[in-house]
């Protein structure tokens, strides 16, 4: 045993690494008690509001602030003339306006900003504020924006954000050796990620001249890079902390309030509190790209795939956001898990005067998933094969190469997956005498008549951790002290705990790597070095290492300090139950009694290994850190009358590498599935020429409880050797498969094409044809 | 949110009430239960500057089946309607059709009038009204006054109430021994307002000819809608196959839904005339196994 392994500790400490201890903010989130950033309260504090653009694409001749000024109660109007530093902000570019300067690019786009003694007062004075707007035409087509030359210019250089080829082979002769060619067209809706904490925080003006923001975000420091500079200020002068975060599925890597809090502040010298309200979230976050995408495959007889095209058009909206990387993604990941020997992949994200997009949970793999499986479905229905079969075909291995020419090099289990999955159980029939198990529950328009049930399968593959050369680490600091006569640790990092259970894997892995239970993890903040975001299922990967890292060099300073003490070799030192353990000598000293006084404190980084950029003309390059595979199968009953579905039963077989913590991870495989779930048959915005229609809960439907089945997990644990303790990235990759899954599913009950999700009773009833 | 900034006053009877509402105008609104105002109040959707609350109200709340009708209040709690023995089988309709209105805690407090005089064109009470042709009584300053359902219900939360007039009670005919009656309520997630509903009341004579069948639609048009084409082709007929297609077809006919992000046009018509047959069928099969 060396001492990087205690591998003889998770059994022995209680709540470490392979145990699902309680989570420490699970109970008062269950009983109402946890105070989320809408909760954040300055006794001397003013409310600010924010007055947002009615047309998606106008000109700004003037704004009038005289009358929101005079009103009573109200100690400040700003317009981008106020804006301290730079006027532009963005995670990838910096196109996006901190408010409207001259133009607005989409409807909700902030023009200016009130503060105010009581939120009512803002309000009111915010309709006070004369803009006078010259409406534009806006332009909503995100092909026509891609591809038409003649289409207005939304942005100085053009509306083509990335264009990402991929070439590999040559496809015009392998489409000659096909022997069968199948071709769809598939679009998928604009989803929002639907959090239920919306965007609030509040800023304090510093006496320093900085000031201090408490807001719920994904990822600090990088909200630090772009705040800054609109502030005017140094970074050091803008502290941030985490606030409690009710949700971000990639809707607070962007910011939304915090500059303009942080004005606010600086202007009024008064704490500053923003609260939207579920309306104007819809308005203040990015939502998913939806896609408009074109593909082609060809196989051979025997079901080999021998060619693949696809034109991916994914809506970035107004701005930028995290489109280059979303096309990135859609682009590498663009025929899925699968070998295929000759690709054309050309990949679009455009501007628009759409809703802004950016980030959300699977970030430009689902679109493309949800896509090459319906071809996949498509190509078993020529080759008269089973659809599992088609896919264990060509499915990736260890070895394999994915479109980009990077080599798989970690486990892909993927034919043992679709073994797996195709030997799982399947339900039973429908107890139609109980309503709530039909299409339309409860509603009772069903009682079994007109229904017919289908099976469908999907299988995903998603990028794990940062990638495209992109230098991704974590910092964490760890200090062990004695506290009240024990050991105690301290885990600090700026990473976010959006729900998905870091504080509890961090707690697990210092119980682990320490032999201590009594772990505490400090509030996140920008005084501890950059975590990177809480996103692309990164962080148990990345806060985790660096967590564990940070722990091996407390360990080590601990073994180095007890050799001195005891004249033992360092590398026969264990640590078990708070006590310090030599190989011969069993217990050597309480670490109480051998730290005393003294705190050990350790900051580690932790890097995955390097990644490259993909080729600007064949996008090949070994892009992505890891991958990750899931698999799903999904049975939906369909009343084809009615339109109305119920998606009864859905498998997943993942692999996963390792199991840190068995009940978050299957609450990660469950919520993930039923984001997927919502795409495929409610959750859309919906937009007409560029304005929301439904910007509510009421309108904007995400499944409930009732609408989301019980799954059956079949987890695999296929260690990768490069991630600490093998493990493999899990938040996302089941919101990929998901959604082909059940689209197929619905494709099978009803034999229509189902070429776009979310799936609407209207397209069951009254199916487009041709 | 909360709601902008009201008055307040509290009546102790029907008659202080309309009192009330003479005095403040177009400005007043009734609170009852408060399930629909409250969060249009919230999101600032309506905006009155006085509420005038009746939860005092002495006069209001009962439920009386007399001379072939059946009566209730206005201030009556839904939830009781809904369980109430008189009323369930003079009119087994109205059980069915309060079980889709909302949630049980919305119908705790939400009153049999409230959903009335709100008259949204979904709703389930005002689309049973309809369906039976029943009578809404109003009280103004001047006394009283009965007006049918059908000339009750304009526009999609819009009545023939005056300023000045509130909503006593509504008298609904009972049903006939053994009448079959069904809801079909369309949403798309449990609790979620209606896309299309459709209501249906059948009884056949002993010689198994309809002597009774009344149908209504909710959510296809700017109010409830009586269904009297498919009604008359249905009446005294043996209720067969192509009889019920065909009146399901002339059902989908007679409305006029539009476009909403719920559903569009073609898609509400489509589902009358799917949800006429079915609610007509499974109405049949009530009335021929008995009621619960």
């Amino acid at each position: 045993m060396t001492v990087g392994t205690p591998d003889n500790l998770a059994s022995s400490t209680r709540g470490g690494v392979g145990q699902s201890p309680r989570r420490p903010d699970g109970t008062r989130k269950v009983t109402g008690q946890f105070a989320y950033s809408s909760d954040l309260w300055h006794d001397d504090m003013l409310w600010g509001v924010t007055l947002r653009s009615p047309h998606p694409h106008a000109r700004i001749r003037s704004i009038d602030i005289g009358a929101a000024l005079a009103t009573s109660g109200v100690y400040a109007v700003l317009t981008h003339e106020d804006v301290p530093g730079i006027k532009y902000y963005g995670l990838e570019e910096n196109d996006q306006p901190v408010l409207a300067v001259d133009t607005v690019r989409y409807q909700g786009e902030a023009v200016a900003l009130v503060a105010a003694d009581h939120p009512e007062t803002a309000r009111r004075a915010m309709h006070e504020i004369v803009v006078n707007y010259e409406v534009l035409d806006p332009l909503t087509d995100p092909v026509r924006a891609a591809l038409d030359p003649e289409a207005p210019a939304l942005h100085e250089h053009g509306n083509v954000v990335r264009h990402q080829p991929v070439r590999v082979g040559d496809v015009p002769s392998a489409r000659s050796r096909a022997d069968v060619v199948v071709t769809g067209e598939y679009e998928i809706g604009m989803q929002d990620q639907a959090f239920l904490g919306p965007e609030s925080g509040l800023a304090v003006p510093g006496e320093d001249g900085g000031v201090d923001l408490y807001v719920a975000t994904q990822w600090m420091h990088t909200d630090l890079r772009e705040i800054a500079p609109c502030l005017g200020l140094p970074e050091e002068k803008v502290r941030m902390t985490l606030s409690g975060v009710g949700g971000a599925f990639g809707a607070r890597e962007d910011l939304s309030m915090q500059v303009h809090a942080a004005m606010l502040a600086m202007h009024t010298g008064r704490p500053i509190k923003i609260v939207y309200n579920r309306e104007e979230s819809f308005y203040g976050h990015v939502h998913r790209h939806p896609a408009k995408m074109r593909y082609e495959h060809g196989a051979t007889a025997d079901g080999r795939i021998v060619y693949a095209t696809a034109r991916i058009v994914l809506d970035g909206g107004a701005y930028a956001s995290s489109t280059t990387n979303v096309v990135g993604n859609a682009a590498s990941l663009g025929v899925g898990p699968y070998i295929v020997p000759n690709v054309e992949i050309d990949a679009y994200g455009v501007y628009t005067n759409n809703p802004p997009c950016g980030a959300m949970r699977g970030f430009g793999a689902v679109q493309a998933c949800y896509a090459y499986e319906s071809q996949m479905d498509k190509l078993a229905r020529e080759l008269e094969l089973h659809p599992l079969d088609v896919r264990r075909i060509n499915a990736i291995h260890q070895g394999a190469a994915i479109a980009t020419g990077q080599v798989v090099d970690t486990p892909a289990p993927m034919r043992e997956m679709i073994d797996r999955l195709r030997d799982a159980p399947l339900p039973e029939a429908v107890d139609s005498g109980d309503v709530r198990n039909l299409p339309g529950g409860v509603s009772n328009t069903t009682h079994g008549e007109g229904v017919r049930r289908g099976i469908g399968y999907g299988v995903g593959l998603k990028n794990i951790c940062f990638s495209e050369g992109f230098d991704d680490y974590s910092t964490a600091r760890v200090r062990l002290e004695v506290v009240g006569g024990e050991p105690a640790v301290l885990v600090h990092t700026a990473a976010a705990e959006v729900g998905q259970g870091l504080v509890t894997l961090q707690g697990q892995i210092a119980r682990t790597e320490l032999g201590v239970e009594r772990v505490s993890i400090a509030p996140a903040d920008t005084q501890v070095g950059d975590a990177g975001s809480s996103s692309a299922s990164r962080q148990s990967y990345m806060t985790g290492g660096a967590v564990k890292r940070a722990c091996e060099a407390v360990r080590d300073r601990l073994f180095q300090l007890a050799a001195e003490r005891f004249d033992v070799p360092a590398d026969q030192l264990s640590l078990s139950g708070g006590k310090l353990v030599s190989e011969h000598s069993g217990v050597l000293v309480a670490l109480a009694d051998l730290l005393g006084d003294e705190a050990i404190e350790e900051t580690r980084e932790f890097h995955h290994r390097p990644t490259t950029g993909m080729d600007p003309v064949t996008g090949q390059g070994d892009t992505h850190t890891q991958l990750a595979l899931c698999i799903h199968r999904a049975v939906v009953d369909v009343d084809v009358e009615l339109g109305l579905l119920k998606v009864v039963d859905l498998t997943a077989v993942q692999d996963v590498g390792t199991v840190l913590n068995r009940v978050s991870l299957e609450g990660q495989i469950h919520g993930g599935t039923a984001q997927g779930l919502g795409l495929a048959v409610m959750e859309e915005i919906q937009l007409a020429d560029g304005k929301l229609a439904n910007p509510s809960f009421t309108d904007y439907l995400i499944p409930t409880i009732l609408d989301m089945p019980p799954m059956r997990l079949d987890i695999l644990e296929r260690a990768d050797p490069n991630a600490p303790y093998g493990l493999r990235g899990a938040g996302e990759p089941s919101t990929l498969s998901s959604t082909p899954a059940i689209a197929a599913a619905i494709r099978d009950a009803t034999g229509l094409q189902i070429d776009r999700v979310p799936v609407r009773p209207h397209d069951i009833v009254h199916p487009v044809t041709g | 949110m909360k709601p902008p900034p009201f008055e307040y006053r509290s009546a102790h009877d029907s008659a202080e009430a309309v009192n009330l509402l003479t005095e403040y105008g177009d400005d007043a609104k009734i609170l009852a239960g408060g399930q629909s105002l409250v969060p249009l109040m919230n999101f600032r959707m309506a905006r009155p500057s006085v509420l005038i609350d009746i939860n005092q109200t002495h006069d209001m709340t009962h439920i009386r089946a007399d001379d072939g009708h059946l009566v209730v209040g206005a201030m009556t709690r839904q939830r009781v309607l809904e369980r109430d023995q008189t009323a369930g089988s003079a009119v087994p309709l109205l059980p069915a059709a309060l079980a889709h209105s909302g949630h049980t805690t919305n119908r705790n407090r939400g009153t049999f009038g409230g959903s009335l005089a709100h008259a949204d064109p979904a709703a389930e009470l005002p689309t049973v009204l309809v369906a039976l042709g029943g009578e809404l009584t109003v009280q103004g300053p001047s006394g009283k006054r009965t007006v049918p359902a059908e000339d009750f219900f304009l526009a999609p939360l819009v009545t023939s109430l005056e300023y000045n007039e509130i909503l006593l009670s509504a008298r609904l005919p009972r049903l006939p021994q053994g009448t079959g009656v069904r809801v079909e309520e369309l949403a798309r997630r449990h609790g979620d307002f209606a896309i299309v509903s459709v209501m249906a009341a059948v009884h056949l004579d002993s010689n198994g000819r309809a002597d009774l069948v009344r149908i209504a639609a909710g959510g296809v048009d700017s109010t409830p809608i009586r269904l009297h084409e498919a009604e008359a082709q249905l009446s005294g007929t043996a209720l067969d196959d192509a009889g019920i297609d065909a009146a399901a077809v002339a059902a989908a006919d007679s409305v006029h839904p539009t476009d909403d992000v719920h559903g569009s046009a073609s898609y509400r018509l489509e589902m009358v005339r799917v949800l006429v047959a079915r609610a007509i069928r499974s109405a049949i099969t009530h009335q021929k196994e008995g009621h619960r």
